[in-house]
């Protein structure tokens, strides 16, 4: 009779724990977004939420107002990483999310602090800019305003992951406590989040139905180059204008989102495959990542 | 939230939402309509915007259907008291809304689009600040026309609230508390 019971004062007693890390994130016009307090000093939040170049504050659990600067963004997963003067304030549970299953029970949280229930429906988001697999959860439960970059807490009040209706059009999805927390670790490392670059401006492309054959690729777009910047690590590769690019480190780029996908943090400095078709032909190059200049 | 339902041990929760149905009537009359929760042998809590006549008409669990005469309704508060001939059902039981917590689970119990004592789960989303100064018990529950005047319920099946308003999505409550304190000032002087 009482287990019912029990789960209600769990979920309840879930939500005050995570209560006390949760940040109002003022970054964008009128309504504010949720932070989280996620390692001593910053504060993780959806990166939709904070404008470019604008002011950011936050308003913490007791009522105080902070400033706070964009420490660094990854739009693929739509994280920002925010620094702050947080001293003293608690830092949330944080908890290793390898454990979720499909029906798992979350909560959602904005600050308040405000509640949503529902079930993880999907362990990893494919298609759409998600790229490392499983990095991008799918829950079936509402995000209400205000909601983005807020957390996603398990029954036992553990923090594990990043809400975000930014990232997908059609699902309410929430980003890995594991993906954020190696986001939050380059801020932690180098001050920032590197911003993989190759310097190419694309469009997608229909690729013909003999070229396929003829190539045996299963994709049926692909992404031809427009613009390539001097000086970019593409024109250094020899990339240059109507070159197709149609994988890159074994993964099919189907269109420009693809792109920003497969650049990852971690590929900076680092060579990858890339297959593209340049006059019908096929051609690998080894292209080198370089660094995107911030610009917060 | 049918997810919640799902996850739930369902015998507990069926207990909880029979002992509901029994408590929760329907009310139908001039230009109202909605649900009402069977407060004590002969008395009927629900919203004024649901029994907008003085006498109305009362269905129980048991499908009989009885007149009721409006005592008191307070248009502000969106809350109204009616007077019912003697039931034989045991009454609702209430409980201190004041201890409610977000993210505590809550069902409902109403006629949403006319579907009788249907039940429905979520959780408490917040405690917003209502017109009146007071505050709503607001809840990441479905609820549709026909909820109003609905008791919503913790998980020990005891009522925390009347089922008012729908806005954002989002179920709006006014706490028992507050229902308790305007039966007890409009029960008053009456026999």
């Amino acid at each position: 009779m009482t287990t019912a019971v029990d789960l209600s004062n769990a979920l309840a007693g879930a939500v005050e724990r995570a209560a006390g890390s949760l940040f109002a994130v003022h970054g964008r016009p009128r309504l504010p977004s949720t932070g989280v307090h996620w390692r001593a000093g910053l504060i993780v939040t959806a990166s939709h939420t904070v404008e470019p170049d604008r002011e950011v504050t936050l308003t913490a659990p007791d009522g105080r107002t902070l400033s706070a600067q964009v420490a660094g963004r990854d739009p693929g997963l739509d994280i920002a990483v925010l620094r702050a003067e947080v001293a003293g304030m608690p830092t949330a549970d944080v908890h290793d999310d390898g454990e979720l299953r499909v029906g798992h029970l979350v909560l959602a949280l904005g600050t308040g602090p405000r509640a949503s229930a529902g079930i993880i429906s999907a362990l990893d988001v494919r298609g759409g800019r998600q790229r490392e697999p499983g990095a991008m959860l799918a829950v079936d439960l509402t995000l209400y305003p205000g909601f983005s970059g807020g957390p996603l807490v398990d029954v036992l009040g553990h923090i594990v992951g990043i809400t975000t209706s930014g990232a997908s059009r059609h699902l309410q999805c929430a980003v890995r406590a594991s993906a954020v927390t190696r986001l939050t670790e380059y801020v932690v490392r180098g001050g920032r989040i590197p911003r993989a670059y190759l310097g190419v401006g694309t469009q997608p492309v229909v690729l013909p139905n003999d070229l396929r054959e003829r190539l045996k690729l299963t994709q049926r777009t692909a992404v031809i180059v427009v613009n390539v910047a001097s000086d970019s690590p593409a024109a250094a590769a020899g990339v240059v204008i109507g070159d197709v690019i149609v994988s890159i480190s074994g993964h099919a780029i189907t269109e420009p989102g693809d792109l920003v996908a497969v650049l990852q943090p971690d590929r900076v400095g680092h060579t990858v495959a890339t297959s593209i078709v340049r006059g019908g032909e096929p051609r690998q190059m080894q292209v080198t990542v370089g660094e995107r200049p911030s610009r917060g | 939230m049918s997810a919640l339902l799902a996850a739930e041990p369902t015998p507990h929760l069926a207990r909880i939402a029979d002992r509901l149905q029994q408590v929760t009537v329907e009310i139908s009359g001039a230009g109202g309509g909605g649900a009402g929760i069977l407060w004590a042998p002969d008395l009927v809590v629900t919203n004024a915007h649901v029994a907008r006549a003085s006498r109305v008409r009362v269905g129980l669990a048991d499908d009989r259907q009885i007149e009721a005469s409006l005592i008191a309704a307070d248009r502000r508060a969106d809350l109204a008291l009616l007077r019912v001939p003697r039931v034989e059902t045991a009454p609702a039981d209430s409980t201190d809304s004041d201890t409610l917590r977000v993210g505590a689970l809550v069902v409902a119990v109403g006629h949403p689009f006319g579907l009788r004592r249907t039940l429905t789960a979520g959780v408490v989303h917040g405690f917003p600040v209502s017109r009146s100064g007071g505050r709503w018990i607001q809840a990441d529950l479905r609820l549709a026309p026909g909820n109003s005047g609905g008791p919503l319920a913790d998980t020990t099946g005891r009522v925390v609230g009347i089922n008012t308003m729908i806005a954002g999505g989002l179920a709006l409550a006014i706490p028992v508390n507050d229902v308790r304190r305007f039966v007890a000032a409009s029960a008053t002087g009456v026999p």
